[in-house]
């Protein structure tokens, strides 16, 4: 039972990390929704593949079906490439008819074939350690489990021996192109990868949840950091958190493993989303509420600068007349002009505000950056 | 005798589901034009498979399978979906695409942890994510038709009477601002009209192929015509002709799922269109090349 | 105000901020009636903002536009607007005609479609640009410069008394360009006011009267002969422009 348990976690951690690290790229690339393409135009191929082999985990299968997925990426380009499609309306004619194609062929055959479209669609990872490796008679683990672990080795091999390529096509393909990096082999490449990757990841959580693999862990860390190598880090890392907690609380409710890791992969999103340093919503909030204070003061101190000696400054500078001129409301600005007087940005004299030497620094300061 | 009334009685069903098919086919078409015009197209897709936790929450809310009911939990759901990715896109620098996947698969990742939960109660079964999934247009009854005729008809009604604010919204939303139309409040109303379209074609379709019910006859349209208006018509008239002939040819044998047939059928439109429109088709594109150059040679052979 | 002569557009302390980044600072502006000025600043001096700003399309932190000295929702019939011609699609599926209509969209309100007046209207206007051959093309197979047209077409149905214009000379070959400057001129003449934001300094004494140097402040603005000077526009582009008088 343990080992059981043990298979399984194994199995979720190296496909949530195996579909990160492309995901990475196609995230950057702006090209998430190609891998939502890729996961289901793959049916026919998968469908065609498994009458032959009978088996879903077949090399040949794999193949066929990885085969079908850069086909996928190509015609979609073909019909951007004739202007009478944009890219969205490309993606969103392929995939859904090739994957008719697979789902017609599926009823059809259906007496024939053990293939369940709910296999297909929505994986099940409770029973992929059933069907185990064996050699000689001896149990070596889930066949899955060395599938999904090749395909991760085949990612990590791929990105740490072209990082450079895939860094330099990302952020600036023309530059790469002129470099003589031809992007179209690298593009391809990745395609290849996400290819495999998504059939592989099939077995487990299928084609739609494949997509909360692949776009999640990657977005989530495109929150927190900058730099390319950390991103592919930090996303490894989220995608086996939400892997274990999901695989945790579905073992918990009992409920579907997949679904719990996608819910998951939200739920940690829109956590970091909240309170990642710096870029989180709260974080946000707070400068805001820090900075309004600055930011009203400085435009306090630039109107008076502006105003500074002309003829109409006696009207733009009076206390009472600057809630009109500014269009704020009476009060707000009564506590601004507080805040700047406890600054000593200005000072008072009778019924006019007289910008102080250190008002007149900020208020050029801040007009010249 | 006997017969003849079996006959008559499946013949009966098939025109239910042919006319609920044609509804369903016109009214996404003609919305759908929109959300390609908008380059918004995947949007459906989002909309369509956030929806499932609504059905199951709605289901579990008030323990009843009243179509209506449960449409009415899916649009909520896929409300809060496009919601959900018009913040984050607005709030931070993840892109349109990443956040669409995003919401799209762990929403209905949701859905599915709320289904394996209702099924362990036991009060529902398999059958009804099947539903969600490829859609049930060979079981529609003449009660569903009459549903998706009104809602549909309404939203088509929304969409004539606001027709020329609409436009605007989606030619130059700058300026429809500037002369003082609520742009907030339009987009709104569009995907509203968006999801209202979604939920109804959920049933014939299913969630993962809606996004080509709106997609494939407004991309087909588009080949035919530079108006608006007639684009709509004619996506309008697209859709109803996959509804009608997918219909049709999967009655003719058995086991062939209705759903999948319509969007092949659809697809197909779009094939003949892209390769054979007058103008933009590509045939006509190759035509012309040809006789320019033979133009060409012609004038420059003068000389 | 000291009962001074009424202002076509008055931007008294107007601060706008994109998130927390200032784009423009306190900015001042009088446009008396029936000129035409040019604001002309490099690029991110928030030019477009400071037109988005009149219009009401973007928030400002502080301060306040009045156009004839009601603030812009009353007076938004007498406005006339012309967009970045790279703000829309122009594969969009209309026609020239029907996008010059759109331009009567305000005064028809809610729900009312346009008719023949409107039509007469739109074909009037696209004769002052000189595109009425060409009623019936789809927007896509037009030329920048064309297309620049229609959208002046479209503000001139407007009929409005002060015009916004982004950028309209931005793409359009050699004749098209002389061809709006005798239109904005001829605005001018029949006492609109046109407000454009430009981009090319060696034209600004030819075409215009009045100008804005704009760089996040307002460096100056007034008649041209006055403002548009060498220490002005240094101050303007910090010493990084090549052209002087």
């Amino acid at each position: 039972m343990l080992q059981g348990h043990l298979d399984i976690l194994l199995i979720a951690i190296v496909t949530a990390v195996a579909c990160a690290l492309p995901g990475v790229f196609l995230v950057l690339r702006r090209m998430t929704l190609m891998s939502d393409a890729i996961s289901h135009a793959i049916l026919p191929g998968i469908v065609v593949a498994f009458f032959l082999t009978e088996s879903l985990s077949s090399p040949l299968l794999i193949l066929a079906a990885a085969g079908t997925g850069v086909l996928t990426v190509l015609f979609v380009e073909l019909l951007q490439r004739t202007k009478l499609v944009k890219e969205d309306a490309a993606i969103g004619l392929t995939f859904p008819a090739l994957f008719s194609i697979g789902v017609i062929l599926i009823s059809r055959f259906a007496g024939n074939v053990h293939l369940d479209m709910d296999a297909v669609l929505l994986g099940e990872l409770a029973y992929a350690p059933l069907n185990r490796l064996k050699i000689f008679g001896s149990d070596l683990g889930p066949v899955s489990l060395y599938v999904m672990g090749t395909i991760f080795v085949l990612n990590l091999v791929f990105i740490l021996l072209f990082y450079k390529e895939l860094k330099l096509v990302t952020f600036d393909a023309s530059l790469a192109a002129a470099l003589g990096f031809v992007p179209t082999v690298i593009h391809y490449g990745l395609m290849t990868l996400v290819s495999v990757t998504t059939v592989g990841a099939f077995d487990a959580v299928g084609s739609i949840l494949v997509v909360a693999l692949i776009a999640g862990p990657p977005a989530t860390a495109y929150l927190m950091t900058d730099r390319l190598s950390r991103m592919l880090i930090f996303s490894a890392i989220i995608g086996s958190v939400n892997a274990v907690t999901g695989y945790w609380v579905a073992f918990l409710f009992d409920v579907s493993i997949a679904g719990s890791i996608a819910t998951m992969t939200l739920i940690i999103f829109v956590l970091i989303f909240f309170v990642v340093p710096n870029r989180g919503l709260i974080a946000i909030a707070r400068r805001h509420a820090r900075q309004k204070w600055e930011f009203a003061q400085t435009m306090l101190v630039i109107h008076l600068l502006n105003h500074e000696g002309l003829p109409e400054a006696e009207t733009e500078s009076a206390i009472a007349d600057l809630h009109e001129h500014l269009s704020w409301d009476p009060g707000f600005t009564t506590q601004v002009v507080k805040y700047a007087l406890n600054n000593r940005c200005v000072s008072r004299e009778e019924t006019q505000l007289i910008l102080t030497e250190q008002g007149r620094t900020i208020a050029q300061q801040a007009l010249v950056e | 005798m006997e017969n003849l009334s079996i006959l008559t009685h499946l013949d009966y069903t098939l025109m239910i589901v042919a006319i609920g098919a044609a509804l369903l086919g016109a009214v996404s078409g003609a919305l759908g034009s929109y959300a390609v015009l908008r380059r918004q197209s995947l949007l459906g897709d989002a909309i369509s498979h956030a929806a499932l936790p609504g059905i199951a929450i709605a289901f579990l809310l008030t323990g009843s399978k009243t179509p209506l009911i449960l449409v009415l939990g899916a649009a909520i759901a896929g409300w809060l979906g496009t919601l959900l990715i018009l913040s984050i896109v607005r709030l931070t620098r993840i892109k349109y695409d990443s956040a669409l996947g995003i919401v799209l698969s762990t929403f209905f990742g949701f859905g599915l942890v709320l289904h394996t939960l209702i099924q362990r109660t036991g009060n529902a079964n398999q059958a009804g994510l099947d539903t969600f999934l490829f859609g049930q247009a060979a079981t529609m009854l003449a009660r569903d038709v009459l549903t998706i005729g009104i809602l549909g008809g309404i939203a088509l009604t929304v969409m004539l009477v606001f027709w020329k604010e609409l436009k605007l919204l989606v030619f130059d939303e700058g300026f429809a601002a500037s002369i003082g139309f609520p742009i907030r409040t339009l987009d709104i109303l569009l995907t509203s009209l968006l999801v209202v379209a979604i939920v109804l074609g959920l049933q014939a379709v299913g969630a993962v192929l809606m996004s080509a019910m709106l997609v494939a006859p407004a991309v087909a349209a588009r080949q035919w015509t530079d108006r608006l208006r007639l684009m709509v018509f004619l996506a309008a008239c697209f859709g109803a002709l996959a509804g009608v002939s997918g219909t049709i040819i999967s009655s003719t044998a058995s086991r062939i799922p209705t759903g999948p047939t319509i969007v092949l059928c659809a697809t197909v439109v779009v094939g003949l269109s892209i390769a054979f429109a007058p103008n933009r088709g590509l045939v006509w594109d190759r035509i012309r090349q040809q006789r320019n150059r033979r133009n060409l040679k012609m004038e420059t052979s003068r000389y | 105000m000291q009962g001074a002569e009424q202002k076509a557009i008055q931007v008294t302390d107007l601060t706008v901020a994109y998130q927390d980044k200032p784009v423009l600072w306190d900015i001042d502006l009088d446009v008396p009636p029936g000129v035409l000025l040019s604001i002309v600043g490099p690029n991110g001096a928030g030019k477009t903002t400071l037109i988005k700003a009149i219009l009401g399309l973007v928030r400002p932190a502080a301060g306040n536009v009045l156009i004839y000295d009601k603030p812009y929702e009353a007076q938004r019939g007498i406005v006339g607007y012309v967009p970045q011609r790279g703000s829309v699609d122009w594969d969009f599926p209309t026609n020239v005609l029907d996008v010059v209509m759109m331009g009567r969209y305000g005064a028809l309100g809610w729900i009312r479609r346009p008719r023949k007046k409107e039509r007469e209207l739109a074909m009037q206007a696209l004769e002052k640009v000189g595109m009425e051959a060409y009623t019936t093309r789809q927007i896509s197979q037009l030329s920048g410069g064309q297309q620049q047209r229609v959208f002046l077409a479209r503000a001139l149905v407007q009929d409005a008394t002060v015009y916004l214009m982004d950028e309209p000379f931005q793409g359009v070959d050699a004749t098209t360009e002389r061809a709006i400057v005798t239109l904005l001129q001829e605005l001018r003449a029949d006492g609109k006011t046109v407000v454009v934001v430009h981009h090319d300094l060696q034209t600004v004494t030819d075409y215009f009267d009045w100008v804005m140097l704009l760089n996040i402040r307002r460096i100056a603005s007034g008649p041209v002969d006055e403002i548009f000077t060498s220490d002005n526009l240094r101050e303007t582009y910090g010493g990084r422009v090549a052209f002087m008088k």
